[in-house]
């Protein structure tokens, strides 16, 4: 069952252009050079109900102005979405109650004072009622480990606290659908590794995540579907699995050489320099190409000490996608 | 009866925030309650050096002047957040955590908001309305008047507010705009008739900040004119385009690159 369909979405801005230095300063005082943007340009998609979607992108791609219509929070210029059968934007009041979001950048807490009380302010918004409140609340500080925390004023809480936090008052009314603009930037590895154990356990109870991010991990330990945005417009949007597989055929070989290989290929195949001389690698083309007779003549071109065949890793997968 | 619920819990947390600094919370308040009190000083010494506004007396003058306070410390305790977070929310992009929130986000920003700091400037406005009332024999028959009138120019300041909030939803960064209204506002704190007519109309019609003051204080004294309560239509037009100037300009929000 479908939760999201958006159709031919587009998000244009004006803003101001100008140079640095005084002068220019000077001169945007009295003209300014009106510049438009189209953050997000004839996007098209649809998100299934209880499942995770990765929004991925380089930065300025247009993935949190997507998430910020999909919340409700922008009208789009042009286009139409379908959450839940609302219009987010037009229909605000009543949808923002059925969703959750977390923006990784921006608190909902209140800095001064403890999370607890900016919980207690949102169950009095939500109408939750005081034994779902207990209940909810319990079983998340303890899903996030932070049944201590939330007594201490936000202000003193590490990131990764505050974070666990931020996730708590967006989900304590039971959300359907959670939106996460980037929730694990600037976290440690555990930290990371929690708030990912958390979102794949309330995926499992059948709540819907849309989640934005730079950090492709999130994305291969959660994501059913992955869509990627580049310069507004949308230029993948499949399984995961399709995109491991979108240069799936290409292979990356690791070599730790013996002596330094002076060449720029080895049997047709260009060497990337890796950390030093004594490392390299070569991407091959196994659809193109035997593996099997390069390996068996590689030893002839350089002498190494050892070797590792991988996929592709998702970055540069990734990577490929955004400059095709 | 849920908005209620809303706005009380919103107020205490509104508390708990400004007693997390228990020095601050306390000094601030004692320093608006003084200054407040000395405020009137200048009214004072003039009174004193024998100059006078011609017509009204220094208790009269300055029950004016204790009625303008206590306006404006309700009027700030309502709505001057609201004008301040939005400067913010609009230059740093993050209205979008207002929007959240299912409900209309001009009452949640009111509620969250509450600032617990102009509880001194409204008490002490309270306390020398009083007394100033009580030195000027103010006429219980002129308190429903007097009422009405309060909250129309209770309404004028927020109106104030809210349009100034409004208006940096296109303006970004200009958190001056305040002073140039707070100086209009002036024109309420001293009998309308020392001011040339034009200023007259201007205060008492067309940015009708003599409602905050004169006014309802002339209303207490038994020196109400009857113009003053059809001064009450422009106050009521202030606060609802104030209002839906602030809703209207929200669809303007387009956030920061995120």
């Amino acid at each position: 069952m479908q939760a999201i369909r958006v159709d031919d979405l587009t998000k244009t801005y004006t803003t101001y252009k100008r140079d640095s230095g005084f002068a220019a300063a000077l001169k945007s005082f009295f003209r300014r050079e009106k510049v438009t943007v189209n953050a997000v340009d004839g996007v098209s998609f649809t998100i299934e109900q209880g499942t995770v979607c990765g929004i991925l992108g380089p930065n300025g791609a247009g993935k949190s102005t997507t998430i910020k219509m999909l919340c409700g929070a922008l009208f789009p210029t042009s286009g139409n979405i379908d959450v839940l059968g609302f219009s987010p934007a037009r229909d605000r009041a009543k949808y923002v109650h059925r969703i959750g979001a977390v923006f990784g950048q921006k608190s909902q807490l209140i800095f001064d004072i403890p999370p607890i009380d900016s919980f207690v302010m949102n169950k009095a918004i939500y109408g939750i009622s005081d034994d779902e409140y207990k209940k909810r609340l319990g079983e998340m500080t303890e899903m996030f480990g932070v049944g201590d925390v939330i007594y201490k004023p936000t202000r003193v809480l590490s990131l990764g606290e505050r974070m666990k936090c931020e996730f708590i008052m967006s989900m304590l009314h039971a959300p359907e659908i959670v939106f996460l603009d980037e929730p694990t930037i600037g976290l440690d590895v555990i930290a990371k590794n929690k708030i990912r154990e958390v979102i794949s356990e309330m995926n499992r109870n059948g709540t819907t995540f849309i989640l934005t991010t730079h950090d492709l991990e999130d994305v291969e330990q959660l994501a059913d579907n992955v869509i990627i945005i580049n310069h507004g417009k949308k230029v993948f949007d499949a399984p995961l699995e399709k995109l491991k597989n979108t240069l799936g055929s290409r292979k990356m070989i690791d070599l730790t050489l013996a002596k330094p290989f002076p060449g720029s290929e080895i049997n047709g195949v260009p060497v990337t320099a890796g950390d030093d001389e004594l490392h390299i690698s070569l991407e091959i083309d196994v659809g193109e190409r035997s593996i099997t007779e390069f390996l068996s003549t590689l030893a002839s071109y350089a002498e190494f000490t050892d070797i590792s065949v991988k996929s592709l890793p998702m970055d540069a997968i990734i990577t490929r996608i955004y400059t095709e | 009866m849920r908005y209620i619920k809303i706005y009380l819990t919103c107020v205490r947390i509104a508390f708990s925030q400004a007693a997390a600094y228990r020095t601050d919370f306390i000094l601030g308040n004692v320093i608006t309650l003084l200054s407040n009190i000395l405020f009137p000083l200048v009214t004072v010494v003039i009174y004193a050096n024998g100059a006078e506004f011609p017509g009204w007396t220094m208790w009269e003058v300055l029950l004016i002047q204790s009625v303008f306070s206590m306006s404006n410390g309700l009027s700030a305790m309502l709505t001057n957040g609201v004008l301040w977070v939005t400067f913010d929310h609009i230059r740093e992009g993050s209205f979008e955590i207002v929007l959240l929130k299912p409900l209309p986000p001009l009452f949640y920003l009111m509620a969250i908001n509450f600032s617990t700091g102009s509880l001194g400037h409204f008490a002490g406005g309270l306390v020398l309305t009083i007394v100033s009332a009580l030195n000027s024999g103010a006429d219980a028959c002129g308190i429903p008047a007097f009422l009405l009138l309060f909250a129309a120019g209770t309404a004028v300041m927020c109106g104030l507010d809210l349009i100034m909030a409004a208006i940096s939803f296109k303006w970004v960064g200009n958190s001056r705009i305040p002073e140039i209204f707070d100086s209009i506002s002036e024109f309420g704190k001293y009998p309308l008739g020392i001011f040339p007519k034009p200023l007259r109309i201007l205060a008492a019609f067309v940015i009708p900040v003599a409602v905050v003051g004169f006014f309802p204080a002339s209303a207490l004294l038994g020196r109400s004119e009857s113009y003053m309560l059809l001064a009450v239509i422009p106050c009521a037009v202030f606060l609802a385009f104030g209002i839906w100037l602030y809703n209207r300009m929200i669809k303007r929000y387009e956030g920061v690159g995120g």
